[in-house]
């Protein structure tokens, strides 16, 4: 098995994100991997574990430190480290998607991994873009992924718990939702090991693709309403709710 | 007084058993000597006297149980007297006109003063009386009473041997050979009296005065308790009785360097052809030190009763950690199955859920008398787990994971780290651009816990107030990593260490101050290891300083509180910073009571060595819900009416205790606070004035 | 290039998903601007098809294609986008739309528009509401070009104006379906015997704050004096902390109860889609900046475990 698992170096959302422009000030929010990729690179992980094979990660480096997050890759269980030396924070996905289409077309991969979605896919999602350059089939929002002769058996998850299973031949992208194992934790004495000795093959974008799409303003949302906030004690808070709740015949 | 027959019997048998001992002592040697190396130990042999002397005081054992202790040290002295009285019961033996009794009256083989002789003659004579009182105390104990403390919990993992009570045996044998041998000698002396009492022999007197002078009987007793004493020298080795003689040696072999400080997890020696994993998985891959721990420990239990897991009810006993590593080695060495040393020691020696269970207190550490450290074994195993990539506590892992990224736990994004600092009415220094007398280390609970934020803010101001010159590195700080290590994780330990330094490098300042006994434990012991050796001081201190230079005056004594304090472990038993908070609330007029359980007795919040990160949540009494009920009975004996309070001096202790105080629904009975609420009222802060800053 | 919109249409069970109904009513409301027509998409056949508002309905009659078949749909939205050639075709940002959009996009070159909360046109041009960043932020963006793609997130936008009477028009699969590398194998249906939390009258939903599985048990506790049932957010069913079935949100279900008491969640967008029309939502998190305040009726900025704890003496 030849895996191919893309990595997605985003804002944090764990804080508020300034505006500079018609844009993030990317020069001052920490860049985080996007969250559905660390389930991609598990269930990368998981089909190397049950069928050998190599699994090579890539990514564009928006920011210059794409290294650290490939290491983190690499502690994980990816044998290949691959980054496209972009440096441009803005970088959307139509333009990554394509860098990365023309870097991974010759890697012949048998099946590429990408994290389903990630927040700051405004022009829509790497594995889909991917798919379409490559000419591969795509399936996303997928929860296990177990390949046998050449053929993928997955799932797939639609709302409400339902979902369905497809078979798919090899090669395709799938968009990985979540994996059948929640992620490994990778020690940093290990990542720091790699680091020291791993080599990242460097490449430089190629191919040129463009989302399309200008932007008019960014802003955070307009506020419009905002919850009575009930002050106090959790006893006391308590004490409110369930007063509350009795004066509305709901407890 | 023996035959020739008897002689040559005696000499071939005493032969035999100090072969098997030998052999037994020497099985141990070569088992301890396949263990890690262990941090350079200095001037051993003054350690080993060090040790000696303490033994001989009997120091180390009287930290707990006073009562036991002094039973053990009658036994101590008891078998001390014997080992000279088994001396000269083998001189009277073999050597003709050699006869003690009476003073050396009828003595011929050498001369030896009447005075001495009798003189021995009384002290062995009643410390015989002693041990057997000691040993029927301990039997009673152990077999009559049951003594819980002398148990293991049913989820406790246990060596099959020790889960069928094998250390009982081990002390039931121990037990009659102490009866039977010190019964035998009186008897030998009492048959040999043929002229009735000897007045410095009163117990020997006493039985020749039922059963008369015996020839006979001299000889049968003679061989029954010298008999004994060849029996116990062949038995010793394989048994938990290897503490006669390994606990002094360990004693004297005992960590050297801080308390605070761990051991690397990868021995510093370098050796020839041999690379060693992080950590420990199997039994060898501990230092050889705590491989001998398991022979000093006579399995008393005593760091079972201090360890704050055990009493949460957590399936930890740091005891039968030591007994189990004692089991195995024994499978080992005497029983031949070898192969259970290639068992994990998380299947054998301690279960995993126990090993996740140690807030590394080191509360097991200190009560120890033999100078043993489960703790550490629990760090290192953790520390391998960690490697080999077992299954994490999703808690600690996400902590893990943004420890690695944003340089604190909460997930929280480093801009945030100084938000506090920029809502205060003045200005605080960054010490990355201008030169300050004190860095104010933060630490993270400090800076992002909302319930913290407060009382870093009335730190900052009572600074401001005295005219402290200090800054803090804003963003530029990361966690100190105490607990990251402690959880196991050296390479982020060590990756967090190097962050530090390097953003130290570029600060100016003269030594260090944080609000955090955890900061402050690895950064005063730990970080010197790393090339970064600082004065840090704990802000309790450094206020006291504050007071005595006059640059804080009490203006309004806080004789309105009636408060107990609580020792954080890693300001406390760890650095030994009991007195200046002490001394602060001593200044501050307000009425203090001890608690029981206090300085180097202090028990646990609960939160240390990575606990504050577990998601998981085990039922039972907590830690912190045990200290509140222990502050309470305290105070309230005191009944006056004036407002009790809990005083903290530890972020971790206010979110701790907070919480546990509105568990155990003590709301209304007691108050936690931060010692620096009680500074800051006291010098006239307002309360209200604060709040204002914290909103 | 026409100045047409076409809806490609979501459907579950043989029915027309909500999401395809709030399309059509913003479509109308666009083609009216536009001057262009309403074209709803239907791939599958035994879809109950007749009931859109658009001004021409197209269903791809096709047995094989009534279950979701990511390549066999991509394809055919494809060919038919090829040949009538709208100004702006629409999708749900769901488990379906997902597959599609960003692909189609990467196909024609098309800009392609996600998250999206709200379209509107302005001087003639198309500008576009999404809702980036997991909602910290909204982006307003004019694509470029003579087509758009816009992927909408359900709730948008109200369904009574996408609803109408217009008789589907059956057309023949316009590619080959013998040839295609994704196969749907079997549906995967919920746990069966679990509560189903869209009838319920009451729920109490938990968050990543509720810190591990072992905590479920107090929420439940809450639940049963509460006579509720348990919900929850998308990191908690991710985390297997409890079944698919419980969860609420764009890729969980949509409920509309008449007690919504949330422990420990944030308010992701994600989530607020499946609940944000419950009667009564009442909110406890430990972040007084969490978005879901913004949300509910009631908040308090509180541990949950003491407020569920001393919630559940009083009760």
């Amino acid at each position: 098995m030849n895996i191919v698992v893309v990595l997605k170096h985003i804002p944090s959302v764990a804080d508020e994100l300034p505006v500079r422009g018609n844009q993030v000030d990317f020069d001052s929010v920490d860049f985080v991997l996007n969250e559905w990729d660390e389930q991609s690179l598990e269930q990368a992980a998981l089909i190397k574990e049950a069928l050998g094979g190599t699994v090579t990660a890539i990514g564009v480096d928006v920011i210059g430190e794409l290294d650290n997050l490939l290491h983190l890759a690499l502690a994980k269980g990816a044998d290949r480290a691959v980054k496209i030396a972009a440096d441009d924070a803005g970088a959307d996905s139509h333009r990554q998607a394509k860098w990365l289409s023309e870097a991974i077309r010759p890697m012949a991969p048998d099946l590429v991994l990408v994290g389903v979605q990630a927040s700051n896919d405004i022009d829509g999602q790497l594995g889909p873009l991917l798919a379409a350059y490559l000419d591969l089939p795509y399936i996303g929002v997928v929860s296990s992924i177990e390949v046998q002769d050449g053929t993928a058996l997955m799932n797939k998850e639609f709302a409400g718990g339902f979902g369905a299973r497809y078979s798919v031949r090899l090669p395709f992208v799938a968009g990985v939702q979540v994996a059948p194992k929640p992620p490994r934790y990778a020690p940093v004495s290990k990542i720091r090991q790699i680091a020291q000795t791993a080599k990242i093959e460097v490449l430089e974008p190629s191919g040129e693709a463009d989302s399309g799409l200008v932007f008019r303003k960014v802003a955070p949302p307009v506020v419009s309403g905002h919850a009575e906030m009930i002050e106090g004690s959790p006893k006391e808070i308590a004490a409110r709710l369930v007063a509350l709740l009795k004066e509305r015949g709901l407890a | 007084m023996l035959s020739s027959i008897e002689k040559v019997v005696f000499v071939i048998v005493a032969l035999i058993a100090l072969g098997v001992s030998f052999h037994g002592f020497w099985m141990i040697v070569f088992t301890v000597r396949q263990g890690r190396p262990a941090p350079e130990l200095k001037n051993i042999p003054g350690s080993l006297l060090r040790a000696a002397w303490r033994v001989l005081l009997q120091q180390t054992i009287f930290r707990a149980r006073p009562a036991l202790s002094a039973v053990h040290l009658a036994l101590f002295f008891g078998l001390i007297t014997y080992a000279f009285v088994n001396l000269f019961d083998v001189l009277e033996g073999f050597v003709a006109g050699f006869d003690l009794t009476y003073g050396g009256r009828h003595m011929t083989a050498i001369f030896l003063p009447s005075g001495v002789v009798n003189a021995f003659n009384l002290i062995s004579d009643l410390m015989s009386g002693a041990l057997l009182v000691a040993i029927v105390v301990f039997l009673v104990r152990r077999f009559g009473v049951r003594d819980r403390r002398l148990q293991f919990r049913e989820q406790v993992l246990l060596h099959p041997k020790v889960r069928a009570g094998a250390q009982h045996t081990d002390s039931l044998i121990v037990g009659v050979f102490v009866i039977m041998h010190v019964t035998a000698h009186l008897l030998t002396q009492a048959f040999r009296l043929t002229e009735g009492p000897d007045p410095f022999m009163p117990l020997a007197s006493l039985l020749n005065a039922w059963l008369g002078p015996s020839e006979v009987g001299m000889h049968v007793a003679w061989w029954v308790s010298l008999g004994w004493v060849l029996f116990i020298l062949a038995y010793i080795p394989p048994s938990k009785h290897t503490h006669f003689f390994l606990a002094p040696i360990n004693l004297g072999l005992a960590k050297q360097t801080p308390r605070g400080q761990l051991d690397p997890a990868i021995p510093l020696k370098v050796i020839q052809g041999q690379t060693f994993e992080p950590g420990a998985k199997h039994i060898y891959d501990l230092a050889w030190t705590r491989l001998l721990d398991a022979y000093a420990c006579v399995q008393c239990n005593r760091c079972q009763d201090v360890c704050p897991a055990h009493a949460y009810g957590r399936p930890l006993s740091p005891a039968a950690l030591e007994v189990n590593k004692r089991y195995l080695l024994k499978d080992a060495t005497f029983g031949g199955r070898l192969q259970v040393l290639q068992q994990p020691l998380t299947e054998t020696a301690i279960s995993p859920e126990a090993v996740w269970s140690c807030t590394t207190c080191y509360a097991c550490v200190r009560v120890c008398p033999v100078g043993n450290e489960p703790m550490a074994d629990i760090v290192d195993i953790r520390r391998r787990l960690i490697v080999d990539g077992a299954p994490l506590d999703s808690g600690v892992q996400s902590a893990l994971q943004s420890l690695a990224t944003n340089g604190n736990w909460m997930g929280k994004s480093k801009r945030l780290r100084g938000r506090w600092a920029k809502e205060m009415d003045f200005p605080i220094k960054n010490a990355l651009e201008e030169p300050v007398e004190y860095l104010w280390f933060v630490g993270d609970t400090a800076s992002f816990d909302e319930r913290v934020i407060p009382n870093t803010k009335m730190t900052a101001r009572v600074f401001y107030q005295a005219g402290l010159d200090f800054g803090i590195l804003y963003q530029h700080e990361s966690n100190a990593g105490n607990d990251v290590r402690r959880v196991g994780e050296e390479g982020l330990f060590e990756q967090l260490v190097e962050r530090n330094l390097q953003v130290f490098g570029q600060a100016q300042f003269q030594r260090i101050v944080t609000t955090d006994p955890h900061s402050l434990n690895t950064l005063k012991n730990e970080y010197p290891q790393f090339g970064g050796a600082f004065e840090v001081k704990h802000y309790t201190a450094v206020l006291v300083k504050l007071f005595e230079e006059g640059r804080l005056k009490v203006k309004k004594p806080l004789d309105h509180y009636k408060v107990t304090f609580h020792d954080p472990c890693y300001l406390g038993r760890y650095n030994g910073g009991f007195a200046a908070p002490r001394r602060l609330l001593n200044l501050l007029g307000v009425e203090f009571h001890e608690m029981p359980r206090n300085c180097e007795n202090s028990f646990c919040c609960g939160a240390g060595g990575g606990q504050i990160w577990m998601s998981k949540v085990a039922p039972g009494e907590r830690p912190a819900e045990n200290r509140i009920r222990e502050a309470l009975s305290t105070l309230e004996k005191f009944p006056n009416g004036k407002k009790q309070l809990f005083i903290v001096t530890c972020p971790k202790d206010m979110i701790m205790y907070s919480d546990a105080v509105k568990t155990t629904g003590s709301e209304g009975r007691i108050e936690v606070r931060d010692l620096i609420q009680l500074v800051a009222e006291a010098i006239g802060i307002e309360e209200a004035q604060v709040v204002a800053i914290a909103a | 290039m026409s100045k047409d919109i076409l809806v490609v249409a979501e459907h579950f069970n043989g029915k027309i998903a909500d999401v395809t109904f709030e399309m059509v009513g913003k479509a109308r409301e666009l083609a009216a601007g536009l001057g262009g027509k309403v074209v709803a998409l239907v791939i599958g056949a035994g879809v109950e098809a007749n009931d859109l508002a658009s001004d021409a309905t197209l269903q791809v009659n096709e047995p094989a294609l009534t279950e979701f078949n990511p390549e066999a749909y991509a394809r055919i939205v494809e060919a038919v986008v090829q040949e009538q050639a709208p100004r702006l075709v629409m999708f749900g940002w769901t488990s379906m739309g997902m597959d599609l959009a960003a692909w189609l996009s990467g196909r024609t070159g098309a800009p392609c528009a996600a998250y999206v909360r709200d379209l509107r046109l302005e001087n003639g041009g198309l500008v576009i509401s999404c809702q980036a960043y997991n909602g910290k932020l909204i982006a307003e963006v004019e694509p470029q070009g003579e087509m758009t793609i816009a992927a909408c997130l359900a709730g948008s936008f109200p369904t009574e104006a996408g609803r109408g009477a217009t008789a589907a028009t059956s057309i023949p699969s316009p590619i080959a379906l013998d040839s295609l590398r994704v196969r749907f194998v079997e549906a995967i249906q919920p746990p069966p015997g679990d509560v189903d939390i869209t009838t319920q009258a009451k729920l109490v939903a938990v968050g990543r704050g509720i810190g591990g599985k072992e905590n479920i048990e107090l929420a439940e506790e809450l639940a049963e004096k509460l006579g509720a049932v348990v919900a929850a957010s998308r990191p908690v069913v991710d985390a297997g902390w409890l079944p698919r079935t419980r969860q609420v949100g764009k890729s969980g279900l949509k409920v509309k109860p008449k007690l919504y008491l949330m422990l420990g969640i944030s308010g992701a967008p994600e989530h607020l889609e499946g609940m944000k029309d419950a009667e009564l939502i009442i909110a406890i998190n430990t972040d007084k900046k969490a978005p879901i305040f913004n949300v509910a009726h009631y908040g308090a900025t509180a541990d949950l475990f003491e407020v569920a704890e001393a919630m559940l003496e009083l009760l």
